[in-house]
């Protein structure tokens, strides 16, 4: 009871500073941007805490960090003068390591992990949470494609006056645009990114004298190659469980399925560019040129480990998965740019990647902002989530301090600089409120698609797709242009 | 205890003097029924001595010897969380089920010694309430939980869990097979309490029937796992179902957790194996001779 | 559990020593009298409400209310909560995903009830009968799966059904033999059944099995003179006195087949063949939690709830009320 007292009464003293803070920070912004708007927003946090409120903390630590425009150093922020407890979601393996880095920093800002269960369930409880008004953590972290359902769930609070300008500048435009869903607002800063490629056993390949495919057209040649110099390996599955692997093939061929036109949004989950990419896959399904069995499955990881899975069109983060599911297969794979619509124009997808945010029921949205753009625009954070295997978003520090291959891939010595190359492709998209219902309806449809291995089916699966997300659209109210 | 024994012992084939003939169909019946129930269990047990290379590369059947590897790298897992779950687990059950026994006991001693007005309302609406299915009432209880402040705490699986109106209706049922009313009656004239009444003569007659409440209660519990799923974000809470669930959605990502997960799925059973082992003559003979003295 | 029905000297129901309830005047007294009764039942009585009561009523509130969004839904405040009247049961009722889940389970329950009784109530006669042997091992053994949370057995079975991963296919490969795939659409309702027929059997059999061995031996010793083998024992004499606990178990699967979720909900990610909307509980999880819309969610757990209570109902009257009722 008695906490919870306390926590009340510092909820409305840091809301009133930081209403104060905002209406400074949004001066600054105007006069001289920079330095000035992170500074207050230092301040004013640090005067919400203790009525005393000094700013030493702010003005004390202003060693030269890289990557660090203003005074503003990202790996060694201000921290808090009076202790302050963060509640930080998040589900990745290893994650802890990272916090643990920054606790030890002992700047006043102790953040707590809670490790979740994955991240669908943490969205529904983060989406629980807020609507029983209690219980949210102070940092979460986020599917890019989830940020604009929990923003209309009022889930993630507009972070631009707290983070410092610097931290932007770490990120290409097409990631940055993930965050602000093309808005003035910045919901969440970047921290891992999936650009897609196309991981293959050299091996195989090299055995069965198989070129690696560039194009579409190549690469459904090679599958049945691959079926024909062995009938019990497969190049490839397409995975109706994965609708965000489906959903950056279609990034690949240009699609965006949802769009803001006019302060409405557009819903073209059913585009042509989509059609060609099921299509496509459709085809190669009812032929059997590669299997119909969702990835992830004890299925699909004893084909992995077996050698009868050789290849895999994944992400950056791939080899690390690889390496846990297939450990015996280290040296065996490498990496390709994704098969080409145009080989003239490379471009690619995006598979996974996310972001932290501040939630809505934070009461130091100042102290999250400082450990927030540590983690995802620091050297020191990137440098740790690279070590976790993550493929950090931020570009420059991203190629500062990746500069070998995971010990996955080893094997293949140009891969950063392949993966850097691929990374620079990534064909911008835009992801709507109710990504869920699309993804749900992906499921289900193109799992009878999958199972019915018919070509018209997966066709037909992406019209169905588009009404339902359509009407969701529309029936819960949103303005929903033609 | 005296009268089940002496039936047992009437009815039982081998313990009779005269000796029947071994039926054969029978036997076999009952043993292919056992091996149906008993062949998952022996595949868990045998995959859990295989490293992932082997669980996914070998004859599952056949063992290998990767079992105490398996369980130290469960044991390493973020610093032994995953006995962690098993504590929580054993908690909750435990608690939660001797609590629900408790008040079940009671109220089902209420229902069925007592005449009062409301008692044939209170009993069907207690009936109405083992019907509602669960995942009915988890959603709002959690947000009704949240409004308290209560989610994401021990509170938030253990006081949904105490409330069983099976329990009640089992209790109901053994107080009115066991407790015989004369016995009441000469407590009362003896000038007992009614608590005292209830603690010292009823609840010893119905504890049989108790222990398996108890049982049945503390095995619901233990398997629960929609209810601790939506209530807790923290995995420090998480009990067994919940965090080897969360293993293998993590899996997505990360599905070498496979081994452990399925060395986390047989330690977690032998606690309630041994549990069934240990208690199941309780269980037998109880249940026996509730019903005799009745 | 049932057990005290199968005797016929039920003790009667009479217990309180003081005197009838008819007078008015005699109101103050009763209440006086009935302060124990409610002490006994207020730990009970306050949980009841408090976790039972409240929840389904906030739910039937909640399933008249919806979100409503204006322009894109960014902005603070955007979406806001109002009523809505029926709208949510139309949807639900017209929801051709709901319907397809609701018949679904109605054949799941079809498959799986009478085969788990049937199963049960042949065990427990064996267990039962003189001439079997091992029925201490085998007890427990069809029991044990009991003990297994239905999470972890649907990922057990799981890996025992994947073609690739399954030792039955392994073997039968080696035999040179093909078995169906458990995972495919045709047999996917079997293979949810089987799961929860493994974890259930034994203890609807434990139910059945307590309730044969309350019978007192009297009963068929008799026939047994009579020279009625085991078997004629068993058909006619030991199950219809068993009829109520049998009656219970069948009314009790029943519900928990309405209720089916975990064993499809582990099964779903390693197949095509399981949609978001299997079973009506899939479906209100998918609505609730993967969608956000937790109204949709609550019109259809009272739908789910209410159908629970017809089937419950319907069934009971059909047998008579002989299970529930006993000494009321």
């Amino acid at each position: 009871m008695n906490n919870r007292t306390w926590a009340r009464l510092a909820a409305v003293t840091a809301a009133l500073a930081l209403t104060l803070g905002a209406c400074s920070s949004s001066d600054g912004d105007s006069a001289t941007g920079g330095s000035t708007s992170g500074d207050t927003a230092t301040d004013s946090a640090a005067g919400g805490d203790t009525a005393a409120g000094g700013d030493t903390a702010a003005d004390g630590d202003t060693s030269q960090g890289d990557g660090a425009t203003s005074g503003y150093d990202l790996n060694n922020p201000p921290g808090s003068e009076t202790p302050v407890e963060l509640i930080y979601w998040d589900w990745a393996p290893g994650i802890e390591n990272i916090v643990d880095q920054w606790n030890a920093k002992n700047n006043g800002i102790t953040v707590t992990l809670v490790t979740m269960d994955g991240g669908d369930p943490a969205i529904a409880k983060l989406l629980t949470a807020i609507k029983a008004g209690s219980g949210a953590p102070d940092i979460m972290h986020s599917e890019y494609q989830m940020i604009p359902t929990l923003v209309v769930g009022d889930a993630l609070i507009d972070m631009t006056e707290y983070l410092d300008p610097s931290v932007k500048g770490q990120f290409t435009d097409a990631v940055w645009n993930s965050v602000t869903l093309g808005t003035d607002a910045v919901y969440a800063v970047p921290g891992d990114f999936g650009p897609l490629a196309f991981f293959y056993r050299a091996d195989k390949f090299e055995e069965w004298g198989l070129t690696v495919p560039t194009t579409w057209d190549e690469y459904a040649e090679v599958a049945r190659q691959v079926r024909e110099k062995d009938p019990n390996a497969y190049l490839g599955t397409f995975s109706s469980n994965d609708a965000g692997w489906f959903t950056g093939m279609t990034q690949q061929a240009g699609a965006s399925w949802w769009g803001i036109k006019d302060d409405s949004w557009t819903v073209d989950v059913n585009s042509d560019a989509t059609k060609k990419v099921a299509e496509y896959w459709g085809g190669l399904v009812e032929e059997g040129a590669i299997l119909n069995t969702p990835m992830y499955t004890p299925e699909w990881v004893a084909a992995l480990a077996d050698g009868t899975q050789v290849g895999w069109l994944s992400a950056s983060w791939a080899p690390s998965v690889l390496i846990s599911n297939a450990p015996d297969t280290q040296g065996l794979w490498k990496a390709a740019p994704l098969p080409q619509w145009d080989a003239a124009n490379p471009a690619t997808g995006t598979w996974g990647g996310s972001g932290t945010a501040i939630t809505a029921q934070s009461e130091h949205p100042a102290e999250a902002a400082q450990f927030i753009s540590w983690l995802n625009a620091s050297e020191e954070g990137v440098k740790a989530m690279a070590e976790l295997g993550q493929y950090p978003a931020a570009d420059d520090l991203r190629t500062k301090v990746m500069t070998e291959p995971p010990a996955f891939m080893a094997a293949q010595t140009d891969y950063v600089d392949l993966l850097n190359q691929i990374a620079g492709t990534v064909n911008p998209f835009t992801y709507g409120p109710n990504v869920n219902v699309a993804y749900s309806a992906y499921n289900d449809e193109f799992g009878k698609a999958c199972e019915q291995k018919s070509q018209d089916a997966f066709v037909a699966a992406v019209d169905t797709m588009q009404s339902l997300t359509l009407e969701d659209l529309i029936s819960s109210g949103f303005a929903v242009a033609e | 205890m005296k009268t089940s024994s002496q039936a047992h012992g009437r009815r039982d084939g081998q313990r009779n003097g005269r000796r029947d003939r071994i039926g054969w169909p029978s036997t076999i019946i009952l043993l292919l029924g056992a091996f149906y129930c008993l062949m998952p269990v022996a595949w868990v047990l045998m995959a859990a001595t295989k490293s992932t290379a082997e669980l996914f590369g070998t004859f599952t059947f056949s063992p290998s010897g990767n079992l105490f590897t398996n369980i130290a790298n469960l044991t390493d897992m973020r610093d032994g969380l995953f006995w962690r779950w098993m504590g929580n687990s054993a908690l909750y059950a435990a608690v939660g089920g001797g609590l629900s026994t408790l008040i079940s006991a009671m109220a089902g001693y209420a229902l069925a010694k007592f005449n009062f007005r409301g008692k044939k309302l209170a009993f069907n609406i207690l009936l109405v309430g083992v019907l509602v299915p669960g995942v009915v009432l988890a959603i709002p209880q959690y947000l009704l939980l949240a409004k308290v402040g209560l989610t994401n705490t021990y509170w938030s699986v253990l006081l949904p869990s105490i409330i069983s109106p099976y329990s009640v209706y089992l209790a109901r049922v053994y107080a009115g097979a066991a407790v015989p009313t004369d016995v009441i009656e000469a407590g009362r004239t003896d000038g007992a309490h009614t608590w005292r009444i209830f603690r010292s003569i009823a609840m010893p007659m119905m504890l049989p029937g108790l222990i398996t409440i108890f049982l049945f209660q503390f095995v619901a519990i233990w398997n629960n796992y929609m209810l601790p799923f939506i209530m807790l974000g923290n995995d420090q809470l998480y009990p067994l179902t919940v965090g080897l669930s969360s293993l293998v959605n993590q899996g997505s990502q990360y599905p070498a957790m496979y081994a452990l997960v399925i060395t986390g799925a047989l330690l977690s059973i032998i606690p309630l194996i041994a549990l069934f082992l240990s208690l199941q003559r309780y269980w037998r003979v109880d249940l026996a001779a509730g019903a005799v003295k009745a | 559990m049932t057990a005290a029905q199968a005797t016929p000297s039920a003790s009667p129901p009479t217990a309180t020593p003081a005197g009838t309830t008819r007078r008015p005047r005699k109101r103050k007294r009763q209440l006086w009298r009935d302060l124990p009764a409610w002490g006994f039942l207020t730990p009970v009585a306050v949980l009841f409400v408090l976790f039972m009561v409240a929840p389904i009523g906030y739910a039937l509130f909640l399933s008249f209310r919806t979100y409503k969004t204006q322009g894109l839904g960014l902005g603070k405040g955007a979406r806001k909560e109002v009523w809505n009247g029926l709208e949510n049961y139309a949807k639900a009722l017209s929801d051709p995903e709901f319907l397809a889940s609701v018949g679904r389970v109605l054949i799941y329950g079809l498959v799986l009830v009478p085969t788990m009784i049937l199963l049960a109530t042949i065990f427990a006669l064996l267990l039962d009968s003189r001439r079997a042997r091992l029925k201490q091992f085998s007890r427990v053994s069809i029991f044990l799966p009991y003990a297994v949370p239905a999470v972890i057995s649907s990922l057990m079975w799981g890996f025992l059904y994947l073609p690739a991963v399954s030792p039955f296919h392994w073997l039968a490969g080696r035999a040179g033999v093909s078995l169906p795939n458990m995972v495919s659409p045709n047999l996917i309702t079997f293979a949810v059944a089987n799961i929860a027929l493994w974890g259930g059997v034994g203890f609807n059999m434990v139910v059945i099995y307590t309730s044969l061995k309350a019978i007192p031996s009297e009963l068929y010793e008799a026939a047994v003179l009579d020279g009625c083998t085991e078997f004629q024992i068993a058909v006619r004499v030991k199950v219809p006195i068993v009829a109520p606990a049998i009656i219970m178990t069948l009314l009790f699967s029943l519900i928990s087949t309405l209720q089916v979720f975990a064993e499809p909900m582990t099964l779903k990610p390693l197949t095509n063949t399981v949609p978001s909307t299997w079973t009506p509980l899939m479906k209100i999880y998918r609505d609730a939690f993967v969608r956000d819309d937790i109204f949709s969610a609550a019109a259809s757990s009272i739908v789910v709830a209410f159908v629970t209570f017809l089937v419950s109902f319907g069934f009971l009257r059909l047998v008579q009320g002989r299970a529930f009722n006993e000494d009321q």
